[in-house]
């Protein structure tokens, strides 16, 4: 991934310069874009998925293609609330009963205080062509969203203003020497530099003051400070994490490209690779009530862990289809696919 | 005053040059025979669309670049339930090459796993790799077939290539139009038998079972089973012989009659040959009703001369006679066929065209072999005095018959007639509202439902996600439209719309396909499944798919979206038409078109609008022609209504039967109503003709009745029996189309023969009655 990274960086770079001549017309072309409301569609529910909450007592939200969003009080009947945008949502996040946020390409961030009934747009820019990944709200004022090529905003007023922020702390040691040359020498190369130096940001996992972060080519970054401070973890894996989770005994387990999977038990100093029976692109972990581990993943992938992540076995689905998120529902998962969301016993398929 | 002139010119010039009248009809017979024995099956992909119809000008405009909608699917199953060993890909590799040499494919779009293009793409930390799904290096062991099956999931192909079950895998063809070699015509039936024998026969065994469907291979079944027609059309022409023997009491009055129908059927053929027609398998069935026809004509015929015979007259002045009295009712009716069936033109689709051709052609001979050929053989016949006796015996029984039948036409009968005449006709419009347009079943509605080709059709939609019922909407747009961020969304909201239709299974276009490959380049992470709105990103994405997948065109102007269906039942097809006019309309604009349509279920949806525009004018030009006719010679209003409004109540009830039986209107069952109104002509035309002049006369209408019925009733009820018989015959028959053709065919004959003998004296009565007091 730093290969594509660097090579990124420069055609970039090389861009620059022969988009000099295109730049007019796509500025025309995305200047003109205005959010259309996503269409209510009798087959929603058989769309792309890529998130599902729980919201409060009043049940679950999934959010995903063309701006769906959609609701259920028992996981198995959906209805679709009303979205002012037709984006790719990308993920999804309740604070309580009544709030939420969701982010997803164009870097759009929607809002809703009736749990998620009725939406408003609070982001909406076209002209980035950059997708939010995740979202996380502290309480119902403070909140951050990241996303591709290291997009991060933070809000401190519920998300009426968001703000770009910059961390030089999340750039790797290289680059950040890189920058510090360029904002001497050449500062506006250093501003469009700073927007491609930094990693695609997949997912938060936030606990207490502490959040935790994974991105593209391995990164992986944790603040104590609610995000005011980062550190980047030593590389361990140099492909991209898609998912970071703290199992209910304190151990810590990251998920990503092509199966790979690493144990952390000493809050990530050293980190254990954990063999798995598939080498499908993983997107998410989550864990139930009883403390069993799960990993979602392309092709059908869905393995459990009943030894808190040191062994997985294979339940993956027949479909074959790409499942990107999860959630425990008594003795069903509620599972987010690229072909819909569908209630699936837990267990071995047949 | 004219027509009797004219009438007896023709007669005085027949009658006197008999022997030459039959040596030219020798001739000619025997030089048609001789042409007649060159006919053949002919069947077109294009002769069954209706070309002039918009949605076909843009199938026509398109089709050099997408290829056409006459497609042929090959399916080989394992019968263990996984194509995953080494007999299977050695036979599935062989009969991927079979195809494509088989004269007639398209090479460059012959698709499975074997063809080049099938391709698939991997993300891997290094960015990602991609390659054929069966490698250059592949080798058919353990390993080997482990990596095609993972190359294929890869390549997205399950569903399509291989089934979802992974007991199956597909090959695609598409048929060309002409050889490239020979610059003719595919022959579409000799295909299908290459097919049979040559991928079938072959690759066919215990382990591996072969499922071929597609256009070419169901008229391949058709013609396969319209042979079986050979045999229906012996089997009615034996019980026909049968019956008129019953009827006539002598050999040669059933010989005659018999002879001359078939010349007829010769001359029909032998004209078609000459005139350059092969005949369809649709139309298969046309000679046997050329041939009902004629024997129809015929026993009116032998009755009268018969009957004058008896009376005392010698052969040759009863069969002048009979032909001076039937020339012009059997004239007009035979007309009137022919008009009807010619009306049939207006529907610009070949095969019915043809169909409109083969039978006027028929009709047209019926008045030459059996208006003047058979009553010139029968003034040669030596009728023994027994016969003679036999047909002169005053036939009481008969007669108190034909005089209860009569008291239709009193009053009272007529009042009860009418109004039970009347509740039917509104009970049968009711109904005949409801008619549906086009295919209601699954499958071939030419062939039964269990027969291989519509077992074959459930087998391939049952395990893959696709069939051959789907439908191209063409996205005709700007040269590279599909750099366009704004042209492939509005493409992608399109499909999305579509895809929430009721009926359709599942779509794919070059906008979606894009964004997975977006995802693909995103380290194949589905929440990058989106379309670029940065140019070369999009360019990127889009331009890894090559013309040959049918998702756009050389210059990127032409995106076609494919939305495969789950049936083709008109109601699916009429629904996602509407659906496709009104998110065109909404997403469309002078720059990007939207247009209507190509693939096979694009040509039904042209043609079932076809068939419904045509419907209506149809019925419009065949009465107006009837109405004509019977006025002309009639010269009365009254006998024209009495004649033709039981032949439209029958017309409505015939509909009202294609309803309940959930016969739909379609390109074979169009023509039967047509046919129908032509058939039952006849018969009021032959009773009303005696009774008109009586009438004029001054007779009371029973009493003209009671005579018409003498003269003719028996001809009446007796060719709507017997012709009825022949066709209920079809029901046995291994073609669907041709059960129904029998059943509506049965229907008409009976029905018809009662309205003439029922309704028609009821009608008399009423249209008559100050005459009667």
């Amino acid at each position: 991934m730093y290969n594509k990274l660097y090579l990124s960086c420069f055609s970039a770079l090389f861009l620059l310069q022969s988009s000099a001549l295109l730049a007019e017309d796509f500025d025309v072309d995305m200047a003109n874009v205005e959010p259309k409301a996503a269409v209510m569609a009798p087959l929603a529910t058989k769309a792309l998925f890529t998130d599902v909450v729980t919201v409060g007592e009043r049940g679950y939200a999934a959010v995903g293609d063309r701006g769906l969003i959609m609701l259920s009080a028992d996981g198995q009947r959906w209805q679709q609330s009303v979205v002012p945008v037709q984006a790719l949502l990308t993920s999804v996040y309740f604070i309580d009963a009544d709030y939420g946020w969701a982010v997803g390409h164009d870097a759009t961030i929607l809002h809703t205080q009736d749990g998620g009934v009725t939406w408003q747009l609070q982001q909406f820019l076209p002209e980035t062509d950059k997708p939010l990944m995740d979202i996380y709200f502290f309480n119902r004022q403070q909140g951050m969203a990241v996303g591709a090529y290291g997009m991060f905003y933070t809000t401190e007023d519920g998300g009426k203003n968001w703000q770009a922020t910059f961390h030089l702390s999340l750039v790797s040691a290289d680059d950040q020497d890189f920058l510090a040359e360029l904002a001497e020498t050449d500062p506006e190369g250093y501003l469009l530099e700073r927007e491609s130096v930094l990693p695609h940001f997949n997912r938060v996992t936030v606990q207490g003051e502490q959040i935790l972060m994974v991105g593209e080519a391995g990164f992986v970054a944790v603040s104590d400070d609610a995000g005011q401070n980062w550190r980047r973890l030593e590389e361990f894996y140099n492909g991209s994490l898609f998912d970071i989770h703290r199992t209910a005994t304190g151990s810590l387990l990251v998920a990503g490209l092509r199966g790979n999977v690493f144990r952390s038990s000493d809050d990530g100093d050293s980190w254990q690779e954990i063999e798995l029976p598939v080498s499908a692109t993983l997107h998410s972990i989550f864990e139930d009530d009883a403390g069993h581990i799960y990993l979602t993943g392309n092709a059908g992938a869905l393995l459990q862990s009943q030894d808190n992540g040191q062994r997985f076995t294979d339940l993956s689905q027949p479909d074959g289809r790409a499942i990107l998120n999860g959630l425990p529902l008594a003795k069903n998962l509620i599972l987010v696919t690229e072909t819909g969301i569908k209630l699936t016993p837990i267990g071995k398929s047949e | 005053m004219s027509i009797n002139w004219l009438v007896n010119k023709i007669e005085y010039s027949l009658f006197r040059h008999r022997l030459a009248v039959l040596v030219i009809f020798l001739v000619a017979t025997l030089v048609l025979l001789w042409r007649a024995t060159d006919i053949k099956l002919d069947a077109a992909f294009s002769k069954n669309i209706p070309l002039k119809h918009e949605y076909m000008q843009t199938y026509l405009k398109h089709e050099a670049d997408f290829g056409g909608a006459n497609n042929i699917l090959i399916a080989m199953c394992d019968a263990n339930g996984d194509i995953f060993n080494a007999s299977f890909f050695d036979s599935f590799r062989k009969a991927h090459d079979d195809v494509i040499y088989t004269p007639g494919v398209e090479r460059v779009l012959v698709k499975s796993l074997f063809s080049p293009s099938t391709r698939f793409i991997e993300v891997v930390e290094d960015g990602f790799a991609g390659g054929p799904v069966i490698p250059a290096d592949f080798t058919a062991d353990a390993q080997g077939l482990a990596r095609v099956k993972e190359n294929a999931e890869k390549a997205g192909v399950i569903g399509r290539m291989v089934s979802d079950d992974y007991s199956c895998a597909m090959i695609t063809a598409s048929l060309l139009e002409l050889n490239p070699e020979t610059n003719l015509p595919i022959d579409t039936i000799a295909f299908a038998a290459t097919l049979e024998s040559d991928i079938r026969a072959k690759y066919q065994t215990e382990d591996l079972s072969v499922h071929i469907i597609g256009f070419a291979k169901m008229v391949g079944d058709v013609a396969e089973g319209a042979k079986g027609v050979v045999l229906f059309f012996g089997i009615a022409i034996v019980i026909t012989t049968i019956m008129v023997f019953l009827f006539s009491g002598s050999m040669m009055l059933t010989f005659l009659p018999i002879a001359c129908s078939l010349i007829a059927v010769i001359w029909q053929m032998g004209l078609l040959t000459v005139l350059g027609f092969g005949i369809d398998p649709m139309s298969i069935l046309v000679p046997f009703l050329v041939f009902a026809i004629g024997v129809s004509h015929g026993v009116q015929m032998i009755n009268s001369t018969g009957k004058r015979v008896a009376a005392g007259m010698d052969a040759k002045t009863a069969a002048q006679t009979s032909f001076r009295k039937l020339l012009v009712p059997g004239g007009v009716a035979l007309l009137s066929d022919t008009v009807g069936f010619l009306t049939l033109l207006i529907i610009e689709i070949g095969v019915i065209r043809e169909l409109a051709i083969t039978a006027s052609l028929g009709v047209a001979v019926i008045i030459l072999t059996n208006l003047i050929l058979l009553p010139v053989l029968m003034s040669y016949v030596k009728f023994s005095d027994k016969y003679k006796q036999r047909v002169a015996q005053p036939s009481v029984k008969a007669d108190k018959i034909w005089f209860a039948l009569s008291a239709f036409a009193t009053p009272r009968y007529a009042a009860v007639i009418l109004i039970a005449t009347a509740a039917l006709f509104g009970y049968g419009y009711l109904q005949s509202q409801q008619l549906k347009i086009g295919d209601l079943h699954p499958g071939a509605p030419a062939l039964h439902e269990d027969s291989r080709y519509n077992q074959d059709t459930f087998l391939i939609t049952d395990r893959f996600a696709i069939s051959v019922d789907y439908i191209n909407v063409m996205v005709e747009s700007i040269p590279n439209a599909c750099t366009s961020h704004d042209i492939m969304d509005r493409i992608d909201q399109f499909q999305w719309q579509m895809e929430n239709i009721a009926g359709v299974q599942s779509a794919v276009s070059l906008s979606s396909v894009s964004k997975v490959i977006n995802a693909a380049y995103n380290e194949g992470n589905p929440k990058w499944r989106v379309l670029p709105r940065n140019t070369q990103s999009l360019v990127q994405a889009s331009s890894r798919v090559e013309t040959s997948t049918g998702l756009l065109n050389a210059d990127c102007s032409v995106l076609p979206v494919m939305l495969f269906l789950e049936d083709h039942k008109a109601e699916t097809i009429e629904r996602v038409v509407a659906a496709v006019k009104k998110y065109g309309a909404e997403l469309g604009d002078e720059q990007t078109r939207f247009a209507l349509a190509t693939g096979p279920a694009g040509v039904m949806a042209a043609t079932n609008e076809a068939v419904s525009a045509a419907q209506q004018p149809m019925m419009w030009y065949v009465y107006a022609a009837v109405i004509a006719l019977c006025l002309l010679s009639f010269r009365s209003v009254r006998a024209t209504a009495a004649v033709v409004i039981p032949l439209y109540v029958v017309s409505v009830l015939a509909t009202a039967l294609m309803t309940k039986l959930e016969i739909g209107l379609t390109v074979s069952t169009l023509p039967v109503i047509a046919l129908g109104v032509g058939i039952g002509v006849d018969y009021g035309i032959y009773i009303l003709s005696t009774m008109s002049q009586q009438l004029r006369d001054g007779m009371p209408v029973r009493q003209a009745y009671f005579e018409a019925l003498k003269e003719r009733g028996s001809a009446v009820l007796f060719t709507g029996i017997t012709l009825a018989i022949g066709v209920s015959t079809w029901v046995f028959s291994a073609l669907k189309f041709q059960v129904d053709m029998g059943i509506l065919l049965t229907f008409m004959f009976i029905v018809n023969m009662l309205g003439a003998i029922v309704v028609l004296p009821a009608l008399a009565s009423l249209f008559w009655r100050t005459k009667q007091k």
